[in-house]
């Protein structure tokens, strides 16, 4: 049957729906849509509140988790009551270790259940240690029980841009991306075909985020430019023939104008990068705060018709959204 | 004098249909006296809604005066600061105080590492554009704010403790008890028992319905039935049950309001976002 074909079926019978799972392709499901903090209220109840967590599984059952925004605690649920009681082994690759990405962490239920392994890969930015910035979330003075006294056991591990590794069936490329502190994105290929997760990022022409804090963008050095254009590059040449690309599109191009240094894109960025890597199908994320369910819904309008000019489907993701990712475009 | 809960989700914050008319946020609670002198417990996710409503007055022109107390900083209670945006106007001036953290870092370090470099683009207090001052206290104490008089103590909380306020303003009292577990629910210590003494208002914790406290004791919240023992044998007229857990959707917290206050003759509602209250 061709792989089109089976996509459209899935798309149609909806195969996100509870305890349906196919077994054809990768899939990814959004936990968490949410940038910077989670937001409850009337105003998020459609595309969700719960910051970053992106689950990929696939064909066989194998998973990856993107990222431990707190909508990684519904994920634990979920595979806790998939587990049924079992010990499981889990690997969580981290984009970079602000809060909106690492908060979900301690509330991911199966962390204290005896016999759970989790391994969680970061970008190693800063001096201190994985395992004491990771378990620094849960000190004393922020959370009741520190990492090192969970039940599960856990194990760092630091990644390099361009350091391909492999998780069981999954093959995993981190890239460079630009935001305050460093952060990577991942490309994901499992089961012929492949997916990439590219937040927190910034354009790359404005502002090249290092290890400060920048109260507005700083004048760029001719270093500076030739390092920008050195990890731009980078980013499409790792996205190319990638079928799905989810992307930081925190800001609208108005939003961005005033806080280009917040280090986050708009859709029209996103749209650039993905074209010149001849992606098919770009997905929006990180949603702003601010965001409405009503301004998502005209974003997803406006951008889904911008990319259709440009030859690429975009879809807005919100909390819940499962996608099979294709094969035939690697 | 007035109070408004901004969040009141305990743990973690609660977005989605379940959560609407209680909220989802987690805990911040503003306190406004007659002539309008306001005062913050807690920095949650409710504080970024705060934020918002603030930036419309003067503190969106740089000339706010805001002081904040922490009960303590589980990131529950503090996970709205770096998104509480009057911090980013230069001339706004906000005082927070708490306690030190039992483990012997002081309050102000412990924010410090709230906004470490890999955890918070801020990097750090000392960028935020506001004048912010960090004050620990020795809970016991009683602090003298513009308008208001506050008294503190320690209270017990799982295997630490948190600072627990009687906020004293126009000849009202409102008691705030959060993320409080007594060795015996039923039986509030003395402490708690002086701090809610004839409150008009006293806002505790009720994390847990009974049925589930019994497989939650000792992680340091209260079933609801303790606010209401406190109530009593305080004399506070009316019980906030706050600190609602993150499980609880709003048909469980009517259904915990309704049995709480068929036990008791003390006025008995659920602390929700949304309106001012007046005390």
């Amino acid at each position: 049957m061709p792989a089109r074909f089976i996509r459209k079926l899935l798309e149609l019978w909806g195969s996100h729906r509870e305890g349906v799972e196919f077994s054809y392709l990768m899939q990814i499901t959004f936990w968490g849509v949410r940038g910077s903090y989670p937001v409850p209220g009337a105003a998020t109840v459609r595309y969700g509140g719960q910051t970053s967590c992106v689950e990929a599984r696939s064909a066989s059952g194998e998973i990856v988790i993107v990222d431990a925004g707190t909508g990684m605690r519904q994920l634990g649920n979920k595979l806790a009551r998939e587990l049924g009681g079992v010990a499981g082994n889990f690997h969580v690759l981290l984009s970079h270790v602000h809060w909106d990405h690492i908060q979900g962490l301690p509330f991911f239920s199966p962390v204290y259940m005896p016999g759970t392994r989790i391994s969680v890969y970061a970008l190693l930015t800063a001096a201190d240690e994985l395992n004491q910035v990771i378990g620094g979330i849960t000190r004393h003075e922020f959370f009741p029980m520190p990492l090192e006294a969970v039940p599960a056991h856990f194990d760092f591990q630091k990644v390099e841009p361009g350091v391909d590794f492999v998780i069981g069936s999954f093959h995993v490329i981190p890239i460079a991306l630009n935001h305050p502190f460093g952060s990577v994105g991942y490309r994901i290929d499992g089961d012929g075909s492949s997916w990439a997760y590219v937040s927190d990022t910034a354009p790359f022409d404005q502002v090249l985020h290092k290890q400060h804090f920048l109260s507005g963008p700083e004048p760029l050095s001719a270093d500076d430019l030739t390092a920008l254009g050195a990890m731009r590059e980078a980013l499409v040449a790792r996205l190319r023939g990638v079928d799905t690309v989810v992307y930081d599109t925190h800001f609208l191009p108005d939003e961005y104008s005033r806080f280009p240094h917040y280090g986050h894109s708009t859709p029209d960025q996103a749209l650039v990068i993905c074209k010149e890597a001849g992606i098919r199908r770009l997905v929006l994320y990180h949603h702003a705060p601010s965001h409405t369910d009503e301004m998502m819904d005209r974003i997803a309008a406006d951008y889904l018709a911008k990319g259709a000019t440009m030859g690429i489907e975009v879809l807005t993701s919100y909390e819940g959204m499962t996608l099979p990712i294709g094969p035939e475009a690697t | 004098m007035k109070l408004r809960f901004w969040g009141v989700r305990g743990s973690f914050a609660m977005p989605g249909r379940e959560f609407l008319r209680y909220g989802g946020n987690t805990t911040s609670i503003e306190i406004v006296t007659n002539v309008g002198q306001r005062l913050l417990v807690d920095l949650g996710t409710g504080a970024t809604e705060y934020a918002k409503h603030l930036m419309g007055s003067e503190f969106g022109k740089g000339q706010g005066l805001l002081p904040i107390l922490l009960s303590h900083t589980h990131l529950d209670h503090i996970q709205g600061l770096p998104f509480f945006t009057p911090f980013f106007i230069k001339g706004n001036e906000i005082q927070i105080m708490g306690a030190n953290p039992s483990s012997g870092l002081s309050l102000e370090s412990t924010l410090q590492n709230q906004l470490a470099p890999h955890y918070s683009p801020l990097n750090g207090l000392e960028n935020l554009a506001a004048g912010v001052t960090i004050e620990s206290f020795t809970p016991g104490v009683t602090i003298t704010l513009p308008g208001y008089e506050v008294v503190t103590a320690a209270v017990p909380h799982g295997n630490m403790w948190t600072t627990a306020f009687r906020v004293i303003a126009d000849d009202k009292v409102i008691t705030i008890i959060t993320d409080v577990e007594y060795p015996r629910p039923d039986e509030p210590l003395a402490v708690a028992i002086d701090l809610a003494r004839d409150a008009d208002l006293l806002v505790h914790d009720a994390m847990h319905a009974d049925h589930d406290y019994e497989l939650r004791r000792g992680w340091g919240h209260s079933p609801a039935r303790a606010g209401v023992s406190l109530a009593e044998r305080a004399g506070a007229k009316k019980l906030a049950l706050f600190h609602h857990s993150p499980d609880a959707t709003d048909e469980m917290i009517d259904e915990l309001v309704e049995r709480t206050a068929s036990r008791t003759s003390v006025q008995v509602f659920a602390a929700a976002e949304g309106s001012y209250l007046d005390v």
